[in-house]
């Protein structure tokens, strides 16, 4: 018993020992975010927050902004956040690139609560679920922090504005037409995604959808299956092999996504298929499938520039964090370079800013994009 | 522990002093203040405030330890409690949405859990042949998979009304409601299985079910109410999870089983059964809980986060192996 007593004992002086420490160290920190902040900018309204202790660290060494991406080892992400850091650390603020333990929007909402933590002025996020973000990012905007969404876009409430790579109804008429030409204009096709929660996927194969079924142009392409390989490279190969099992007539495959195209990409030319691949992809990941001829599985393939993504996203964090912009329609702010962009009001109800339309990769230029990213 | 009058009693207190401080729960304490101190120093922002500020998420994780505890003292397992999150915070979602108030929402979503947890409970009570590990294997792909089809290609749902969610994640002072529940049910947890019949008879089947079934305890009766137990507080980490998101998806709750079993075995509940407790278990949360904060603060990759815990963990079942083994050859 006397043992029971003692462990009861420990954990006390355990919990105390924690308050107490804690304490001493808090509020210090607390009494430092009061004085700075009456010198670091009329601007921090409500730094006067919970989380407000972490803040004097940023005011005094240039302003923090932070990416959170949507899982480690996505090339594509790793390039978009190449293009933030770089515009951020070029116009002398400090970059914080984050990625969750797994590409799950759980993991993504702790690495929010440790940005909030620590105070940062703004945090761009490509969401692994629009909506599942929205407790954390709220109290980040609470908080004084400057939310917004990059590549895939949070819910309206959980984000200032968005940076969004291409609109969506551009992409789903390039693909649309990719498979409309690649198949000759009839046959089965087929969509190779990434998660189906993931919400730009889901946009642009619902416009697609849209496309294909609001114009008779594409009344012979029959749409068979859509197939999610979750962006992890095994398991995209074995739903491009199922799909190739079950329908041996398939003509087209469209993957809109990186991971998903290379895998479907390397099955078919393998196998040395009669289907052929189209959608979105990284030149450096699928110059080796691109060609003309049968021996090649990809004809062409789409992509915006990430690096130009990372890039758009990094200006408007720094326009938002310098009061340019609140995210509302119509604001217009200069992107360096890039031009001038004006933020428009986007299909979810929130506002975004479009980059441009995608770029097309054939066998005529990919040899020159395979070495830039 | 001489007393104040001077005496010396015996020497057997002292040596009880000795245990305690050489118990596998005494040194998680020692652990324990070693991550804090660590990541006081590691973190500027590694306040009270903000480490109670992150909890909640983590929290969630705690609810599972609890009856995975008792599960792992049975000597089973049940690896399908990342599923039950999901499926029972899914079911909450789309039950409030269909316009039933929260209360009888929550109500339901714990239901849920408690009837997944009841469904694993039945199967293993039945086919007491059948390892509980490829049961809970298989459960685990069923529950995900109907909320999968539920929750069909849009993969997400999200409360329309979020009043309820956003009172449960409420505060007092810097503590979120969810931290009291914890410490609650901890203590519940902890005094059921040191004290009543029901946690004696835990480790009584844990160390050997014949035995234990020949000595009149109803040895099914006890595994089916773990089982339940441990659907209901999947159930209850699902309802707090998604006060902590304001929705549910595919991946809701994946890798939770992982986490609690995990949190278990560094508190020294042996996989065995029949060894540990629930104290050990809950400072070995809080041990993981604060070092993935502290850690997560200075932007640590968190792949490397993983990667400590995981040694962490390996450390700590190798530790207890390596002195219980030495203790054994002294006593020869």
């Amino acid at each position: 018993m006397k043992k029971k007593l003692l462990s009861a004992l420990l954990c006390v002086a355990m919990s105390a020992t924690l308050f107490a420490g804690c304490g001493n160290g808090g509020t210090p920190a607390n009494n430092d975010a009061n004085e700075p902040s009456s010198s670091a900018g009329a601007d921090a309204g409500d730094s006067a927050d919970d989380a407000g202790a972490g803040t004097d660290d940023s005011a005094s060494g240039g302003k923090t902004y932070a990416m959170v991406t949507k899982s480690a080892g996505n090339p594509y992400n790793e390039k978009e956040a190449e293009g933030f850091k770089e515009v951020i650390e070029a116009n002398g603020g400090t970059a914080i690139i984050q990625h969750p333990e797994a590409a799950t929007a759980d993991a993504q909402v702790s690495v929010i609560q440790s940005l909030i933590s620590q105070g940062v002025d703004s945090i761009s996020v490509a969401a692994n679920d629009a909506n599942a973000l929205q407790a954390a990012l709220e109290e980040a905007m609470a908080a004084g922090i400057k939310v917004s969404a990059v590549d895939s876009a949070t819910n309206a409430a959980s984000r200032m504005t968005f940076a969004n790579q291409a609109g969506t109804k551009e992409i789903g008429q390039t693909l649309m037409d990719a498979v409309y030409d690649i198949s000759g204009g009839s046959g089965q096709w087929a969509i190779v995604s990434a998660t189906s929660q993931a919400t730009n996927q889901n946009a642009w194969i619902d416009a697609m959808k849209e496309i294909m079924e609001s114009d008779s142009k594409y009344a012979d392409l029959e749409l068979v299956s859509i197939e999610y390989g979750d962006d992890v490279p095994e398991k995209s190969t074995t739903v491009t092999q199922a799909l190739l099992t079950n329908y041996p007539d398939l003509k087209v495959i469209c993957a809109p996504t990186t991971v998903g195209i290379a895998a479907a990409a390397k099955v078919l030319q393998d196998q040395g298929s009669s289907c052929k691949l189209t959608g979105l992809g990284l030149p450096s990941e699928m110059a080796a499938y691109i060609g003309d001829g049968d021996s090649f599985s990809c004809p062409y393939m789409f992509l915006w520039n990430p690096i130009d993504v990372g890039r758009l996203s990094a200006y408007i964090s720094l326009a938002l964090v310098n009061g340019d912009i609140n995210g509302a329609t119509g604001d217009t702010f200069e992107a360096g370079d890039m031009g001038s962009y004006t933020v428009v009001d986007a299909a979810d109800g929130g506002t975004e800013v479009i980059l441009g339309p995608p770029f097309k990769f054939d066998p005529s230029n990919i040899n020159e994009w395979k070495d830039i990213y | 522990m001489a007393g104040k009058s001077g005496r010396t009693i015996s020497a057997t207190p002292e040596n009880v002093w000795k245990k305690q401080i050489f118990s596998w729960e005494g040194i998680l304490v020692v652990i324990f203040l070693a991550v804090i101190v660590l990541c006081k120093l590691l973190s500027p922002n590694y306040t009270f405030v903000n480490v109670l500020r992150e909890m909640p998420k983590y929290l969630t994780e705690i609810f599972l330890l609890f009856p995975m505890a008792y599960i792992l003292m049975l000597g089973e397992i049940d690896i399908s409690v990342g599923s039950i999150v999901c499926l029972s915070a899914t079911a909450g979602c789309l039950i409030s949405n269909a316009g039933v108030p929260f209360g009888a929402a929550a109500v339901l979503t714990l239901l849920v859990g408690a009837a997944c947890g009841a469904v694993n409970g039945l199967i293993l009570v039945k086919f007491p042949e059948l390892p509980s590990m490829i049961i809970t294997l298989g459960t685990q792909i069923v529950f995900r998979g109907i909320a999968e089809i539920v929750l069909g290609s849009g993969g997400s749902v999200s409360p329309t009304n979020m009043d309820g969610y956003r009172m449960i994640a409420g505060k007092i002072g810097p503590f979120p409601y969810i931290f009291f529940l914890v410490i609650i049910s901890a203590v519940i947890f902890a005094v059921v299985s040191a004290k009543m019949k029901y946690g004696r008879s835990l480790y009584a089947i844990g160390s050997n079910r014949r035995t234990a079934f020949y000595s009149g305890i109803r040895v099914n009766k006890v595994i089916f109410i773990a089982y339940t137990l441990m659907g209901l507080f999947a159930g209850i980490a699902g309802l707090f999870l998604t006060s902590a998101t304001y929705a549910a998806n595919t991946t809701t709750g994946k890798g939770f089983e992982m986490d609690a079993i995990a949190m278990a075995v560094f508190g020294g509940i042996a996989t065995t059964g029949g060894k540990g407790r629930m104290v050990g278990g809950v400072i070995s949360a809080f041990i993981i809980i604060c070092l993935r904060i502290g850690l997560g603060q200075i932007n640590m990759n968190s792949q490397l986060i993983l990667v400590i815990i995981g040694i962490l963990l390996i450390c700590a079942v190798l530790l207890p192996n390596i002195t219980g083994s030495l203790r054994l050859k002294k006593r020869d």
